[in-house]
């Protein structure tokens, strides 16, 4: 496949909420091939949220194409969206999201549900997902019981369950210390070898340094390098 | 796009997803399937109720109405021929017939407004005598209207040849005539005549109109007033023989023109039972389906409350590939997972309370063994429709609200 994993032309994402518009998006441009490790910097309220939902087929962009694997997803129905996201999109937020009544290993497999993994192999999946985010002897445990970096490379786990093309992550150290940042920093430079294509949003230069490459964003706008 | 890449949710990871939402706050969903419980509950028990409760009033009802049969002289509205008359030995003729277990001629006696007393001398303000009619009716009157006496006996043949002035007294009258015993041989007067009074009719169970009236023998009644014929004939028949002897009745007593007499025969029962029953369901029917409502609305709202609760979990969840209808289906399942198992416990309970009430009235419980079959099928139905509105606005959200809505 010649195309690029990811490439933004002239992606817009205006909110319209009344007679207000926010321009939280303008004019992006923006490669991802297979691979890269790619970060994502500037300040709160820059859009570096909106890009990121954009991207993760979580949101629709208002103006320019979006091509994912090749495909036009601009005109793409949302239930093909969906699946995209089941099948080729692994994220991982802020705040972890983990169901707090299911152990680690049911959280894992949760993001096997939806896609077409079948059930005989579902717990053997999340136990090598749990494997590489080094967190396989506390499959049993509820996420109560994890410390705030281990319970995001449960998140982490789960989202590289279902071998995604991309994983893409907002803030994953925004909610924790710099030892466990250290650690999921360290997991993520262990991904990029195993060769995943990583897309990370922080506010943390440690983060962003560790990365092959930075995108900056300021006021909706999108500057190669991690400027100023 | 390939058919692969579809997100997809195999049924059983639906239910086990919708159960797990259901355990992972069981006295919550204990809590909210109680509405189902009571609807269903209720409705069961008077259905249940109404049924056991209907089947007795027939039961009671059928045999005393199944094995009636009253002939008349009576032409209705369009009577204008000449009055047939009733032969004086209709009894006779009438328990000759195979499945007749008594039969008895009765007609009122015209005494022209005469009044009854209990005591000899004329009072002059009047005060105690009484209107009451007077009834000739033959022997076999007695068990045909199902008679019960309070004291004394009832009259026989020979006293209606003889024509003995003799009587029975209704209750009613008895009552008004302040005549509690008959060992004395209490004598009550009809203008100028005295009769002895043998008995008091404390009850019957046809022909009311006989416990107010003073019943004399026929041969009497022909003996001192213008009494010419009785007017109606009380049969009681063998249970199932009642639409026959309708039949042979008219024959027997007017052989040489049936169409002159009226027969009342009793209404087929089964008309009979779906009327009654309908009548008593109808209005316990509404107090289920208002209960079941209260409970619908009790799903609703708590399934409501659940989707608000877990808007970070729906997010969660279409950003891992659930698409809107498995999000909905989820929330469905839940809800409809919460009526089923309300309505069974409400089946069991309805059921249990119509034995209950059956078993203090002493009644057979009697209940449609589909009502708590259908119950719990009626109680998912309620969760299905209760969790369809909740269950709808958790498809609606957009992922990206409901992520940052629970961050
Ligand atoms: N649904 C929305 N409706 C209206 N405005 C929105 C909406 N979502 C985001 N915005 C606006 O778009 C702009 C960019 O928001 P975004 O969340 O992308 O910022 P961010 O760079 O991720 O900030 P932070 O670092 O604080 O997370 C902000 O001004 C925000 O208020
Ligand atoms: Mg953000």
């Amino acid at each position: 496949m010649d195309d690029p994993l990811i490439r933004l032309e002239g992606v817009g994402r205006t909110f319209r909420s009344g007679e207000i518009e926010v321009h939280a998006l303008r004019q992006a441009d923006l490669q991802i091939d297979e691979g890269d490790y790619l970060s994502i910097v500037g300040p709160s309220g820059s859009g570096k949220s909106t890009l990121l939902n954009v991207i993760a087929l979580l949101d629709r962009h208002t103006s320019g194409t979006y091509r994912f694997e090749g495909t036009d997803v601009t005109e793409l129905s949302d239930g093909a969206r969906t699946g995209l996201r089941a099948h080729r999109i692994g994220f991982v937020f802020q705040s972890f999201h983990l169901l707090a009544h299911r152990t680690v290993t049911e959280n894992v497999i949760l993001s096997m549900l939806y896609n077409s993994v079948r059930p005989k192999e579902r717990k053997a999946r999340a136990m090598e997902a749990l494997e590489r985010v080094k967190m396989s002897h506390r499959a049993d445990f509820l996420p109560v019981r994890l410390s705030g970096g281990e319970r995001q490379r449960v998140a982490i786990a789960r989202a590289i369950a279902t071998d995604p093309a991309i994983l893409i992550c907002d803030e994953p150290t925004g909610n924790l210390d710099s030892a466990s940042t250290e650690s999921i920093l360290a997991l993520f430079g262990r991904l990029r070898r195993d060769g995943l294509t990583l897309l990370v949003v922080t506010h943390d230069q440690t983060v962003s340094s560790h990365a092959d490459r930075t995108v900056s964003m300021h006021d909706g706008f999108l500057t190669e390098g991690a400027a100023a | 796009m390939t058919d692969r890449m579809r997100a997809r949710l195999r049924p059983r990871d639906l239910l086990a997803e919708s159960l797990a939402g259901l355990f992972t706050r069981p006295g919550r969903s204990l809590l909210t399937a109680l509405g189902a419980v009571l609807g269903i509950a209720s409705l069961v028990a008077t259905l249940g109720i109404a049924e056991t409760a209907g089947n007795q009033i027939i039961t009671a009802f059928d045999e005393l109405a199944a094995t009636s049969v009253v002939v008349t002289t009576d032409q209705g509205f369009f009577g204008n021929a000449p009055q047939a008359t009733l032969p004086w030995d209709s009894e006779e003729r009438l328990t000759r017939l195979n499945g007749v277990t008594a039969a008895g001629t009765m007609g009122s006696v015209p005494i022209g407004g005469l009044l009854t007393r209990s005591v000899p001398i004329k009072d002059p303000l009047g005060l105690t005598e009484f209107q009451i009619p007077m009834i000739a009716a033959s022997p076999g009157l007695y068990p045909a209207a199902r008679g019960s006496l309070a004291t004394g006996r009832w009259y026989d043949r020979g006293h209606s040849d003889r024509a003995d002035r003799v009587a029975v007294l209704g209750t009613g009258a008895a009552q008004r005539l302040n005549i509690t015993r008959v060992d004395q041989q209490p004598v009550v007067f009809v203008g100028d005549h005295s009769f002895v009074v043998l008995g008091i009719l404390d009850e019957v169970e046809r022909q009311p109109e006989l416990l107010n009236a003073l019943i004399v023998p026929e041969g009497t009644a022909r003996d001192l007033y213008d009494y010419r014929s009785p007017d109606t004939i009380q049969i009681d028949t063998e249970v199932g023989a009642a639409s026959l002897i309708s039949d042979q009745a008219p024959i027997a007593v007017a052989p040489d023109d049936p169409s002159t007499v009226r027969v009342q025969a009793p209404s087929e029962p089964d008309d009979v039972r779906a009327g009654v029953e309908q009548d008593v369901n109808a209005m316990f029917l509404i107090l289920g389906g208002v209960s079941l409502l209260v409970g619908a609305i009790g799903i609703a709202n708590v399934t409501l409350v659940s989707v608000l609760e877990r808007v970070g979990e729906i997010g969660l969840r279409r950003a891992l590939g659930a698409s809107r209808r498995h999000i909905a289906y989820q929330f469905l399942l839940e809800s409809t997972g919460v009526g089923l198992f309300g309505g069974a416990i409400g089946a069991s309970t309805g059921v249990l309370v119509v034995v209950g009430v059956s078993a203090l009235r002493t009644w057979t419980p009697v209940l449609d063994p589909r009502i708590p079959l259908a119950a719990p099928l009626l109680g998912a139905l309620t969760g299905l429709l209760a969790g369809l509105y909740p269950a709808i606005r958790a498809s609606l959200m957009e992922p990206v609200d409901s992520l940052r809505g629970a961050a």
